[in-house]
């Protein structure tokens, strides 16, 4: 009757004036996205024209510009800072890097593979009551307390170089080993297998003649830790497999011995597309 | 349906605040690398600096933390160079390109190892992904006087064909060592 139709009617009301809220809302929210727009442009409109002020000055005063008199005594003092550390982060490429700290020093050795930056490993060194390194970051495979042993207390700068040896040859071992999975997973039969220390490798790989497919397996033994090329390189073949084959198999054996690993992969392949 | 009105708002809000950060990072690198003050006048606006916060009452910690901070920051580099024995006397570098996650900067510098005096000239490509920074050095050259030393020439040529920076460092460095001592010894018998 009525009051099912009353009902009916503020029932209707309710659900209009909720949509009302809600519209209002949408609308609040629009608004307040365009103004943060408009807001955004401004404040990148006026970093453009300030870049362009700054490109027109530097070309007028041909380069670097040395007013100390517009500059504030702090913003002289903040210019100085930034630069120090810029050139602390050259050092970071030279290999041997640090921080003083109340103690001693902390050490940061940092690897690489030609012109690729590898991880960087960390020392604390204590100078007092004598040298001892108090923390590290230096894995477990890597010999650091047969170095320290024989180097640590006399010639600090030797102990340095000498484990900046090690690292970098075990990082050049394992940079290698990557490459070559990443880049030569489609020749590679199987997985390839190393120690941690990466100087025991194992591998199957393929190698395609005449539309044929042969498998090869390779051992290479890194008989120097210093050093990121094998001493010892076995490559086989399958046991009754032609003489070119066996041939074949030397010839990578030298070239494993003489080349990075990758690199090794990468003349194979250029080879093979001289072939073909 | 709605969210599709927000959307072109919060993709342009999105982009933009990407633009001014670029810009920022871009103008004050320019500003960086375009300035230059000689050492007298950081000391005298070390000094100046000083002068102007003598007043401030004792709670301000800012004022006397720039100058630690520097001296702190210069006695890092002095022990560095004394220590490995590589002195830097000019470094300048250029921001060639800045993108997202990507910066190119071409660096100039030049220095002793010891007494073999080099210059250098690289690029270098810094890449930051999700754990860690990557970095690459990219068209390095090397200006070296190797005189009558042919291992000097050689790794000079060797270290700029392969891009071995971190190498070339630490061969000179032992090359430098063995050098001085050389010197030294015939200096001794003179």
């Amino acid at each position: 009757g009525v009051l099912a139709h009353l009902e009916m009617l503020e029932a209707q009301a309710h659900e209009l004036a909720l949509k009302q809220e809600e519209t209002e809302q949408q609308e609040e929210k629009l608004a307040r996205l365009k103004a943060r727009v408009q807001e955004l442009r401004v404040q990148r409109d006026e970093l453009r024209a300030k870049r362009e002020l700054q490109q027109k000055q530097l070309l007028e005063k041909g380069g670097v510009v040395t007013d100390l008199a517009q500059h504030s005594a702090q913003s002289v003092l903040e210019w100085k800072i930034k630069s120090i550390k810029a050139m602390l982060q050259v050092f970071y490429l030279t290999g041997i890097s640090g921080k003083l700290t109340k103690r001693g020093v902390c050490f940061c050795i940092s690897t690489a593979y030609e012109g690729t930056y590898l991880d960087c490993y960390h020392l604390d060194v204590l100078t007092k009551p004598e040298v001892q390194i108090q923390r590290h970051s230096v894995p477990i495979f890597i010999p650091l307390e047969q170095i320290a042993n024989k180097y640590l207390q006399t010639d600090i700068g030797r102990f340095l170089s000498v484990l900046s040896d090690h690292l970098n040859a075990y990082a050049g071992r394992r940079y290698q080993a990557d490459q070559l999975e990443e880049h030569f997973s489609d020749l590679i039969e199987g997985t390839l297998q190393r120690n941690s220390l990466c100087n025991l490798l194992v591998f199957n790989y393929n190698v395609s003649r005449d539309s044929k497919t042969f498998p090869f397996s390779a051992k290479l033994l890194y008989g120097d830790l210093c050093c990121s090329l094998p001493t010892e390189v076995i490559v086989s073949c399958t046991p009754n497999a032609p003489a070119s084959l066996a041939e074949i198999a030397a010839a990578h054996s030298d070239v494993f011995r003489r080349m990075a690993l990758h690199k090794a992969f990468h003349s194979f392949s250029n080879a093979k597309e001289t072939q073909d | 349906m709605e969210n599709n009105i927000y959307q072109v708002y919060e993709d342009e809000i999105r982009l933009l605040e990407e633009e001014i950060k670029l810009l920022t990072e871009e103008y004050e690198d320019i500003q960086q690398e375009s300035t230059f003050f000689s050492d007298e006048e950081i000391l005298m606006s070390i000094k100046l600096f000083q002068r102007e916060f003598q007043g401030e009452s004792k709670g301000h910690e800012y004022p006397v933390d720039l100058k630690a901070q520097l001296e702190s920051l210069e006695r890092d580099l002095s022990f560095l160079m004394k220590f490995t024995g590589i002195q830097f006397t000019s470094h300048s570098k250029k921001t060639l390109e800045k993108s997202g996650n990507r910066t190119v900067q071409k660096h100039r510098l030049s220095g002793n190892c010891r007494s073999l005096p080099f210059q250098l000239e690289f690029q270098l490509l810094e890449m930051q992904n999700k754990e860690n920074m990557s970095a690459l050095i990219t068209d390095l050259s090397v200006i070296m006087e190797s005189g009558e030393y042919s291992d000097l020439s050689k790794l000079v040529s060797s270290t700029e064909e392969h891009g071995n920076l971190l190498l070339f460092f630490r061969s000179l460095s032992s090359y430098a060592e063995w050098y001085e001592h050389r010197r030294c010894t015939f200096l001794h018998f003179k």
